[in-house]
């Protein structure tokens, strides 16, 4: 059972204050998502309104063959897709990843701060091509199923399986002093 | 099972959505190769690290800003939205289509008209401009091309 589904249906029909408490429900992952995608702070948390905006226009579209969560993960997903190619990025993040170019966290002393931790994260989950990226972040960092990913990135659960794997094994060596320095 | 068709399942068995089929067969493989079974230790830390990555902080206006493009955007573009349009006209254009039907019955039951079929057919007058075409030849246009402008007028000083 969706527990949005409620709010979902009178957003639908036009009720602003229930899309509003959507809002509410669903900021943090969502600017979250986008701060994980795309680079640049002041980028992401424009991009994560544009998410909420479209979501508002194209609600109606909604058939409910999801849960509005993962609806929403995959609006956020194309709207970062559609910046990458608005911005010229998407040659760039294709590019194999390497630690020398994208100055990975290579320590992780002195870094107290939980907002220095993810700032390191998001470093690392950059030097990921776009794919990979994606679906560590909605896994990891999101916490949606395989499933609900299968969904958001309309790909199968098999390819999802492959590409989490692929992905963590690039982060292990980036992430090697965070692990290796500290118990999770 | 080899190490290329074990790596997938090592990302799913590290997050616990392994189904017992799937399970027994890595485990086999897992017993013999002490690569995959690193590669499973890496999974597990990678995602333990991950999944305790901290919130963003959300600004407090974000809520009113996303509002605030919402209202910029039906004020922009409600207007504009040819779907809704479509929709809201419908009935109106379903009913202009039915009183059209109705008239053109109303007026095909009616007394025959006759169309008197010995009018002469139109004749083509030539236009002014095909008149033009036919004095103006290609040469004629070329040379006004490649006339000096200003000849005589003293334009070059």
């Amino acid at each position: 059972m969706d527990a949005d589904r409620a709010l979902v249906e009178a957003a639908a029909g036009g009720d602003r204050d229930a899309f509003d408490e959507l809002v509410r429900r669903h900021q943090s992952a969502i600017v979250g998502l986008c701060r994980a995608l795309i680079e640049g702070r002041g980028d992401a948390e424009d991009l994560a309104q544009e998410v909420f905006v479209r979501a508002w226009k194209s609600l109606r579209t909604f058939r409910g063959d999801s849960s509005f969560r993962t609806w929403l993960h995959r609006v956020a997903i194309n709207a970062a897709r559609t910046h990458h190619a608005n911005r010229g990025k998407l040659m760039r993040l294709f590019r194999p990843a390497s630690p020398h170019e994208e100055d990975p966290p290579d320590t992780v002393e002195g870094i107290d701060t939980r907002l220095a931790r993810r700032d390191l994260v998001e470093r690392a989950l950059a030097t990921l091509p776009p794919d990979l990226r994606e679906a560590i972040t909605l896994r990891d960092l999101q916490g949606l199923d395989y499933r609900e990913i299968a969904h958001a990135l309309d790909v199968p659960i098999g390819t999802i399986e492959s590409r989490i794997f692929r992905a963590r094994q690039r982060l292990r060596p980036l992430l090697a002093p965070l692990v290796q320095g500290r118990t999770p | 099972m080899t190490c290329d068709t074990a790596a997938p399942l090592l990302a799913a068995s590290a997050d616990g959505l392994l189904d017992d089929g799937r399970r027994a067969t890595l485990d086999a493989h897992l017993a013999g190769c002490a690569a995959c079974r690193a590669a499973l230790a890496d999974q597990i830390a990678v995602r333990a690290w991950l999944a305790r990555t901290p919130d963003v902080p959300v600004p407090a206006d974000f809520r009113d800003r996303v509002n605030a493009r919402i209202d910029e955007a039906d004020g922009l573009f409600g207007v504009a939205d040819f779907r809704a349009w479509t929709l809201r006209l419908a009935p109106l254009a379903a009913l202009l289509a039915l009183a059209a039907w109705l008239g053109i019955g109303a007026a095909s039951s009616g007394p025959a008209t006759t169309v008197a079929t010995s009018a002469p057919a139109p004749t083509f007058a030539p236009s002014r401009a095909a008149d033009w075409q036919r004095s103006v030849t290609g040469n004629a246009l070329l040379e006004a091309a490649l006339r000096p402008s200003g000849s005589g007028d003293g334009d070059v000083r």
